[in-house]
């Protein structure tokens, strides 16, 4: 990047705003994956105008500009794998409107997860994707990659809740889309376009999410299997009985060992186990919908079952599930967190085909699961400074993807393709898929200013 | 091949376990502050595995951040990978140093522990009008931000002492100087020699320290150990309040700052809450307390190195105090006690003690006898 187009982006966002010093290159030269590149300069941006003027000069002097929010993303979306310019959205973090009569909230990008778990609590209303990383992670990130979460299955992803959008094109024109009534069928429906376009067709400003009332009761079961199938048996069982848990959280044996390895816990290490959480409004209907569960569980060969019968108890039994995050990035130096989706049929399947390949490539592979979205992370955990683990890391994700594609599955079912998956994009989707995606990049970046490099776009 | 640092020897592993996960962007003070990520746990890690690669050297370009952390632990203690960031932030220093790269500030307080016996490099110590290094139970070990900023709070803590009739002597105490070691040089081993021989010698077989710090200090510092051989109990205030009953009571709504040296690093959240309920029936806490407290921004030589943004921190802590509706704001660390209270905006009218000062005030004010009674 020329001294001159530094200068340029200095004087529109202030001294105070715009970095180049070497610290905060390195520090944003990486997200949560094992992608790393160094910009050229970083902005912290704080309205659609900045922005706007930004992505203008980026036309002009034809440098790369990537969006990023907490930076906590899994697939390198937010890397600058061509250098360029970091725009940092995350002090445009205001929430703008909570308006309960009309179940909206409109909030800036840089907004964090939990702050608006906080403003949204004393309404008794939520917005319900829970990602893993909610402590930290921004709103735009969850729009950029679609985020989900456990609560998948009950109350979908991201997608299902961003009704309007101001984004700013790469052209830097600041656009609406959607709508805030909650029924439109008003033109292309151009949001969800952008939910999920990982930062490559336009910087998001504002976001006018839907939100929920938060259900005030739940209930917590957990039941061990000694034959994974049969706790996919019974997951797929409990998603076609009618009955919509809140969450269904699976853990392989891999995962228990490794929990139990790590905080010296002494979890059963069963071949699976399966968390519950129904809830509802009334106790009754909260527990009429885990009673189901529970007799499904039994049903499937369930080896015990646990129901929780105060808060503690459901911790107790949320214990494993909950430690398993910590637990496995300290297995070994580095976790490679995967993100496929199968449909919810094929999930025991696809545990046994992540089995076969840990032991194929000598890696352990610890699994969680959404499993009532059919959403599985198998965790590749290594020394990445071992060149033969991270060529057997590599070979096993390469056929893992395959063997889960053939399968009907996706390459990601939450954390986005960004440069992580970008090589597979061609295994999933057809080559006119593919070119129409393409064509609408070009269409709206002709410069290919943003977010180069991601999803395979450029190719 | 360059030689290896020494941080690596110990810490190499830890810096490559951080996977970038970037929680401690929720906790970290100083990110909390600046939205800088090169501030926070995660980009220091980024930065000295780059530092490890031989693609960034440990240059005066690394100062802004590896000398701008508190050291308060709040990244560590909520890391999912167990990364100890500010043990190998203090070692970081020390490799820093011994090359030659160093914050002013950091060579500054060196400077002045070579040559006077406080970090203030004043010569004149407070003698709080008591009898020094005479034959007692107890050491009362003031520290120095309580014998040279805090006296008021160290005036009354004493007073208060005097109350309870402990049988207490104040030593010719110098510098505990387990600061050195944060930021990036040896501890000073005359001052430590200093305060063993003057502890000893009083006969005492409790040392009780107003301080935090240099209760870590005294603790855990291999250098302090004739102490613990010499059979010595080192004991925060906190602790020693906590057996005590009070016939005093404030209706005045109270609320109560952990300090990182005390709390995230030692542990000690129940003691000083033992004594606020005895004494503060409207006693709240603060949204972020115990093992989420987040800093004052005094610690690690921040205050000393990073003035303005250590002052920022304290008032984003005192934003909490006011959410509250607190009257009071109380903590048990005189460095704490000093970042507070000068942080303190006119418009903010809630007082801020340490609970030794407060209980000495509400005996004051209620003019009666001790009335205190220990009942351990």
């Amino acid at each position: 990047m020329k001294d001159d187009v530094k200068a340029s982006l200095r004087e529109l966002v202030g001294d105070a705003n715009y970095t180049d010093q070497l610290i905060d290159l390195i520090a944003y030269s990486k997200d949560g994956s094992e992608h790393r590149h160094r910009p050229d300069a970083a902005v912290w941006v704080e309205d659609s105008g900045q922005v706007s003027e930004i992505l203008k000069l980026a036309n002009r002097e034809k440098f790369p500009v990537i969006p990023r929010g907490a930076g906590t993303g899994l697939a390198g979306l937010a890397v600058a794998q061509s250098g360029g310019l970091i725009m940092d959205m995350s002090r445009m973090n205001a929430i703008r409107e909570i308006n309960i009569e009309d179940r909206v909230a409109v909030v800036e990008p840089g907004v964090v997860y939990a702050d608006l778990e906080r403003a949204l609590e004393p309404h008794g209303f939520f917005f319900p994707p829970d990602p893993a990383s909610g402590k930290v992670c921004t709103l735009g990130g969850n729009v950029a990659t679609n985020a989900g979460g456990i609560k998948g299955a009950k109350y979908g992803t991201t997608k299902d809740y961003v009704m309007a959008l101001e984004v700013v094109l790469p052209e830097g024109r600041v656009i609406r889309t959607g709508s805030r009534c909650m029924k439109t069928s008003s033109g292309y429906d151009l949001t969800r376009l952008f939910v999920g376009s990982e930062g490559t067709l336009g910087v998001v400003t504002e976001i006018t999410l839907k939100i929920n009332p938060r259900p005030p009761l739940s209930a917590t079961a957990m039941a061990t299997f000694d034959d994974v199938e049969a706790a996919g048996r019974a997951v797929s069982e409990i998603m076609h009985s009618g009955i919509l848990p809140s969450v269904l959280e699976l853990m392989d044996r891999e995962g228990l060992r490794a929990v139990n390895t790590v905080t010296g816990a002494d979890f059963p290490e069963v071949e699976a186990i399966l968390v519950a959480e129904t809830d509802g409004y009334t106790e009754e209907e909260t527990v009429y919908q885990m009673k189901r569960v529970v007799d499904i569980f039994k049903k499937n060969g369930a080896r015990s079952v646990k129901r929780a019968k105060s808060r503690e108890e459901a911790e107790a039994l949320w214990a494993a599930r909950k430690a398993a995050g910590g637990a496995f990035t300290r297995i070994n130096n580095n976790l490679f967190v995967e993100d496929l989706s199968v449909p919810m049929s094929r999930v025991p399947e696809a545990l046994k085909v992540i089995s076969e390949i840990s032991g194929k490539y000598d890696l352990r592979i610890p699994t969680v699961g959404h499993a009532g979205d059919g959403n599985l992370h198998p965790c590749i955990s290594i020394d990445a400074r071992d060149p033969d683990q991270v060529r057997r890391m590599h070979e096993a994700s390469a056929e893992l993807y395959e063997k889960i594609v053939a399968m009907g599955g996706t390459l990601t079912g939450e954390h986005g393709i960004g440069l992580a998956k970008a090589p597979f994009m061609s295994m999933e989707h057809e080559e006119g898929t593919l070119a129409l995606m393409r064509s609408l990049k070009r269409v709206m970046d002709p410069n290919n200013i943003l977010n180069p490099g991601k999803m395979a776009l450029d190719g | 091949m360059r030689q290896p640092y020494e941080f690596e020897k110990k810490f190499g592993d830890q810096i490559y376990r951080c996977s970038s996960c970037g929680f401690c962007r929720a906790v970290c003070p100083v990110f909390g502050l600046t939205s800088r990520p090169a501030l926070n746990a995660r980009g220091k890690m980024l930065i000295l595995q780059e530092v490890l690669e031989g693609r960034a050297e440990l240059s005066e370009e690394l100062v802004d951040t590896l000398f701008q952390c508190t050291t308060c632990a709040n990244c560590s203690v909520h890391c999912p990978s167990g990364v100890e960031v500010p043990e190998i932030i203090k070692a970081v220093r020390k490799d820093m140093v011994g090359s030659g790269t160093c914050h002013p500030a950091f060579a500054g307080m060196k400077e002045i522990l070579d040559r006077h016996t406080n970090i203030y490099g004043e010569d004149e110590p407070e003698d709080f009008g008591r009898e020094r290094n005479r034959r007692a139970e107890y050491v009362y070990f003031i520290g120095c931000v309580g014998q040279y900023r805090e006296d008021e709070a160290t005036e009354e803590t004493l007073r208060l002492l005097d109350r309870l009739e402990v049988d207490y002597t104040l030593i010719d105490e110098v510098c505990c100087s387990g600061v050195l070691e944060d930021v990036g040089f040896q501890m000073n081993q005359d001052l430590v020699d200093r305060n063993v021989r003057a502890i000893l010698a009083t006969g005492a077989k409790t040392v009780i320290t107003g301080c935090p710090y240099c209760y870590r200090t005294f603790n855990n510092k291999p250098r302090y150990a004739a102490l613990k051989e010499a059979g010595v109990r080192v004991i925060h205030i906190s602790q020693f309040l906590k057996d005590f009953d009070w016939d005093v009571r404030t209706d005045k709504v109270v609320t109560y700052h952990d300090p990182c040296d005390l709390g995230r690093h030692t542990g000690i959240y129940e003691e000083p809450r033992e004594t606020i309920r005895k004494i503060a029936p409207n006693f709240v806490e603060l949204p972020n307390a115990r093992a989420e407290a987040v800093c004052c921004g005094a610690g690690g030589g921040v205050r000393a190195a990073f003035a303005a943004n250590s002052i920022a921190m304290a008032r984003k802590r005192l934003e909490e105090v006011e959410s509250v509706g607190a009257d009071v704001l109380l903590t048990d660390c005189n460095s704490c006690l000093h970042n507070l209270a000068n942080a303190k905006l006119r418009r903010q009218k809630f007082k801020v003690f340490t609970i030794a000062q407060f209980l000495n005030r509400l005996l004051d004010e209620a003019r009666v006898r001790p009335g205190a009674k220990e009942v351990a």
